[in-house]
């Protein structure tokens, strides 16, 4: 296993399953905090996010598909693409990325960090990645609370691109729409500025 | 050019002076809070009756005759009305009677950057976390203030632990009580809230309020603390890492706890960062803190003309020029 990469919530491995080139997810020790806290977040939070993966892909929602998962670890396919962050896309992409954000919450999954580096381009298609902070539940609010991240990240023709493709064959698409500004009317994010 | 600041958001009336980034004073009055809190009047006449008393403290500490001050400070908000109104009004007095520029300042802001200035910090990551505020900040330089990275959904992380000690019947100070009796506690499993870099209390008071009677005091301490300062360690972990951040610091009134700052220490040593926090009497409300910015601020050209200078009870940190 190599080590490629750390995040907040766990390491990233490139390793072999089987023949297939994957990734492994591996949340380990934090040591700030005490073991029982520790051992009890890091398991339900893996358990979570495999349960989160394999509803996505049983839904046709475009993510990693699971190899293997352990007590702290979920093994994955290792897409070969670019983060959206990255990848120069005509504004007509980002409507793909909406519909892929609009079935993820269809499949009743919110994200809990949906910016553009968290969608990998991979060929022509769009799929979203790391659902360390993801959800189950079918709230307007949470819904909201990926959009209006996205709405943070993006610059304005994007974003709107990104909405059309959100909104179609999206029938809740109204109720989120208005906890968006709702959201937004709130103090706390109206000065809010993401790292 | 000498620098008197004065801080009144809370139950601290404080003085500080600074010449050239040194602190010459830093003295306080303090509020005894009995078991009822903080009612804002009384506190507001306990200053009242302090002011002038912690002014010349002030200024005999410093070896400075009041005609040595240049410039006057005083925290604009966030803070309580009745309290931040004596110190605006005691700052605009000495600067009318002195004829020198003043500055209002923000407490949090002021925070942070006293921690920065005793630890030498060029850039770093902060957790500001007191009785009404929890936030995760960092220093935008193209817009000369700080970001608001993740904070908490409801309550501060200070009153949490207040509103702990009194239900289950400690004596203030709540914070320094729940540490120690932290200390010989075990866990128990409570709510534990993050949502990226922001998090919230209120769950986790509710049913650790809920247990008083039923567990054993310490274990309720010990397992609020290891809880929360778990969540803040994690949202401030994060940020970190986003940041790219090579520095970590903590200030504010929770600051002072030890286990707090152990924890955090050893976050930012995984990730190769450094972590630092001022003494406690910089953590504490105080006076310095607020000279220290109000003469970086005056240098800057930032005086207010006396007719412009107010109290905002909720002035968001992130409005704050700097």
């Amino acid at each position: 296993m190599k080590r490629i990469g750390c995040g907040a919530e766990a390491v990233m491995y490139r390793c072999d399953s089987f023949g297939i080139e994957a990734l492994a997810k591996v949340r380990e020790p934090k040591r700030y905090r005490i073991k029982a806290l520790d051992d009890e977040l890091r398991a339900l939070r893996t358990r979570r996010e495999a349960k989160i993966m394999s509803l996505l892909a049983e839904k046709r929602v475009p993510v990693p598909g699971i190899l293997a998962v352990g007590m702290y670890t979920i093994v994955m396919e290792k897409l070969d693409g670019t983060l959206l962050r990255d990848a120069k896309k005509s504004q007509g992409f980002y409507a793909k990325v909406g519909r892929a954000v609009g079935s993820m919450h269809r499949a009743g999954v919110v994200h809990g960090d949906m910016t553009p580096a968290n969608i990998m381009v991979v060929g022509a298609r769009p799929f979203i990645i790391d659902f360390g902070l993801a959800g189950i539940t079918d709230s307007a609010e949470e819904r909201a609370l990926d959009i209006l991240l996205m709405k943070r990240s993006l610059e304005v023709k994007r974003f709107a691109s990104f909405l059309r493709g959100y909104s179609s064959g999206n029938s809740g698409i109204g109720r989120v729409v208005e906890r968006l500004s709702i959201i937004e009317k709130r103090g706390r994010y109206q000065v809010r500025t993401l790292a | 050019m000498a620098v008197l600041g004065i801080e009144s958001s809370a139950h601290t009336f404080g003085v500080g002076i600074v010449e050239r980034g040194k602190i010459l004073a830093n003295e306080k009055s303090m509020y005894r809070i009995t078991n009822k809190g903080m009612i804002p009047a009384e506190v507001a006449e306990f200053h009242i009756a302090n002011a002038t008393d912690v002014v010349e403290r002030a200024l005999d500490a410093s070896g400075l005759r009041i005609d040595g001050i240049t410039g006057i400070g005083y925290t604009r908000g966030p803070g309580l009305g009745p309290c931040l109104q004596v110190g605006q009004l005691t700052a605009k007095s000495l600067a009318l009677r002195l004829d020198v520029p003043i500055v209002p300042v923000n407490h949090g802001l002021a925070h942070v950057e006293i921690t920065k200035h005793i630890a030498r910090l060029k850039d770093p990551l902060a957790l500001y976390v007191s009785g009404g505020n929890s936030q995760i900040l960092k220093f935008d330089r193209k817009m000369h203030r700080y970001s608001v990275l993740g904070e908490t959904f409801d309550i501060g992380i200070g009153n949490m632990l207040d509103a702990l000690g009194r239900s289950l019947g400690l004596k203030h100070a709540w914070g320094s009580e729940i540490e120690r009796l932290a200390l010989h506690g075990r866990y128990i499993p409570l709510p534990y809230t993050v949502k990226g870099m922001d998090f919230a209390f209120a769950g986790l008071l509710t049913k650790a309020s809920r247990l008083a009677g039923r567990e054993k005091n310490e274990d309720l301490c010990y397992s609020v603390q290891e809880t929360s300062f778990a969540m803040l360690c994690e949202a401030a972990e994060r940020a970190l890492l986003l940041s790219e951040s090579s520095e970590l610091c903590v200030c504010g009134g929770v600051a002072q706890n030890a286990r707090l700052a152990g924890m955090l220490g050893a976050m930012a040593r995984e990730h190769g960062a450094r972590f630092a926090r001022a003494p406690d009497e910089y953590n504490s409300d105080n006076g310095a803190m607020i000279a220290l910015v109000a003469e970086k601020m005056i240098s800057k050209g930032m005086a207010v003309p006396l007719g412009r200078c107010g109290i905002e009870q909720r002035y968001r940190i992130d409005r704050a020029v700097l």
